[in-house]
């Protein structure tokens, strides 16, 4: 049986994708007799040229999302030759926290990172992708894109294995998948989400009042939080309703609230959109006739950072995905 | 000047009991008011998911209105402008941090006997968005 090709190609990714992917344990044994890995720069050193030199790829596993013209490059190329593409985890998803850098332009950033930055020592004033001589070698950093992207505007997708990083269960699901695919060539199904569709408060083990009202809003170091009840009854910004349940409800069960790190499930167009509908209909839903229209303006504008928050790992698949200049 | 020929392009979520009727009223009623509205009937003003706002925005949207019954007694469905009411508050303030200027959102209540508030309400809104000029997004 002939082993199919594997290429894992990072983008702007923190490295826990690998690994998660490392984590399959003795599963990755077996796997050397199934797969060929042809490309995975984390683990060994392999270049572009590595990858341009290969013929042609079964399935490309791409992690991170797009912030260098260097992924640009290595995504454009993968789509080339794979014939299959997986965004692996929810920067290639959804654009990851990175996607916040949407909130200032490539020219803020490296101005802010590079010059002004008081521990900042460049007197040359060199930016990335300017060329710059060390040891006598020239080398040309990457040029920042000029946004944040996740991989699907760069390139079509055909699978997607959601998580921060995806848990052992996504990643044996998506491991029966390719196993399957390797020994008997059954197709991939394309467009395909791997954990599904499930929210989190569907899994989620606290108790939930029969109707939810928030009075306040009130953040996790601010007062004692109840273990056993619903954080959005607590006046406690958790994002579960609009969070997928792949995670095993991990930081709920530590008494924290969700963040949304596994992405929203599949029929969420935007998340802050979809967040802000449900937040602000809960908010003194049982005094609302009582105060005026001013008064409950005030509290729902009570909640710090929007964006941030209910946008904190998805902004740049949002429907509005970067800062806009109208203000 | 900007506005010089601009025509702003709003989408009014109007209720269909109270703003649309309203609308409707001023139909019959002869009233006049600026074309510039793009109306859309809804069930109730807390139907409007705060998405739709977003996506009007996104697809060529100047402005976006939503209409809905009197608080605290009108809505048919007891509560529903109050919903309105709450994700126009926060989002407001998503659209502020993401450099959209809150202004280009309105909510209103209109009752279907208002025929000329909404008039009045849509020569007003669009008069400001003709003085902040179109949206250009990036």
């Amino acid at each position: 049986m002939e082993k199919i090709k594997v290429a894992i190609v990072p983008g702007a990714a923190c490295g826990g994708c690998d690994v998660a992917l490392a984590n399959l344990g003795e599963k990755l044994l077996e796997a050397t007799e199934l797969i060929d890995i042809v490309f995975w720069p984390t683990v060994a050193d392999f270049k572009i040229e590595d990858l341009e030199a290969v013929q042609s790829i079964d399935v490309g596993i791409f992690l991170g999302s797009i912030r260098l013209e260097d992924h640009v490059k290595k995504a454009k190329l993968l789509r080339e030759k794979a014939k299959y593409v997986v965004a692996f985890g929810t920067c290639a998803i959804y654009g990851g926290l990175f996607g916040l850098g949407n909130l200032a332009t490539r020219e803020e950033i490296l101005k802010k990172v590079y010059l002004d930055t008081p521990s900042t020592d460049n007197p040359e004033e060199k930016l990335p992708a300017q060329k710059v001589k060390i040891d006598g070698v020239d080398i040309t950093p990457p040029a920042l894109t000029e946004w944040n992207m996740p991989l699907n505007k760069v390139i079509n997708v055909d699978l997607y294995v959601q998580g921060c990083p995806p848990i052992k269960d996504s990643i044996n699901h998506f491991y029966e998948i390719l196993a399957s695919y390797a020994s008997e060539r059954k197709p991939i199904e394309k467009g395909l989400t791997i954990p599904g569709v499930k929210t989190l408060c569907d899994i989620c083990p606290r108790e939930k009042p029969e109707k939810i009202v928030i009075k306040s809003f009130k953040r996790v170091h601010e007062g004692k939080i109840d273990e056993n009840l619903c954080f959005l009854a607590q006046g406690i910004i958790c994002l579960g309703p609009i969070t997928v349940a792949g995670c095993g409800a991990a930081c709920i069960s530590v008494n924290m609230p969700c963040r949304g790190c596994f992405g929203p499930p599949p029929d969420i167009l935007d998340r802050a959109g979809k967040f802000i509908s449900t937040i602000a209909s809960l908010v003194k839903i049982d005094k609302e006739k009582e105060l005026s229209d001013e008064e409950l303006i005030r509290i729902v504008q009570e909640i710090a950072d929007p964006v941030g928050t209910f946008h904190r790992f998805t902004f740049s698949s949002g429907i509005i995905d970067k800062k806009q200049e109208d203000v | 000047m900007k506005s010089n020929g601009f025509e702003p392009r709003i989408i009014a979520f109007l209720c269909r009991w109270c703003a649309y009727a309203g609308a409707d009223l001023a139909g019959v009623s002869r009233l006049e008011y600026p074309p510039n509205i793009v109306p859309i009937l809804m069930p109730c003003s807390g139907r409007v998911d705060a998405q739709y706002v977003l996506l009007a925005f996104k697809n060529g949207a100047d402005g976006v209105l939503i209409g809905g019954c009197h608080t605290p007694n009108d809505c048919h469905y007891i509560s529903g402008n109050y919903k309105a009411l709450k994700r126009y508050a926060l989002l407001r303030k998503y659209l502020k941090d993401i450099g959209i200027n809150p202004r280009r959102l309105r909510i209103e209540w209109i009752s279907a006997t208002e025929g000329q508030k909404f008039a009045r309400v849509i020569e007003e809104f669009t008069n400001e968005l003709k003085k902040l000029g179109p949206l250009k997004l990036r």
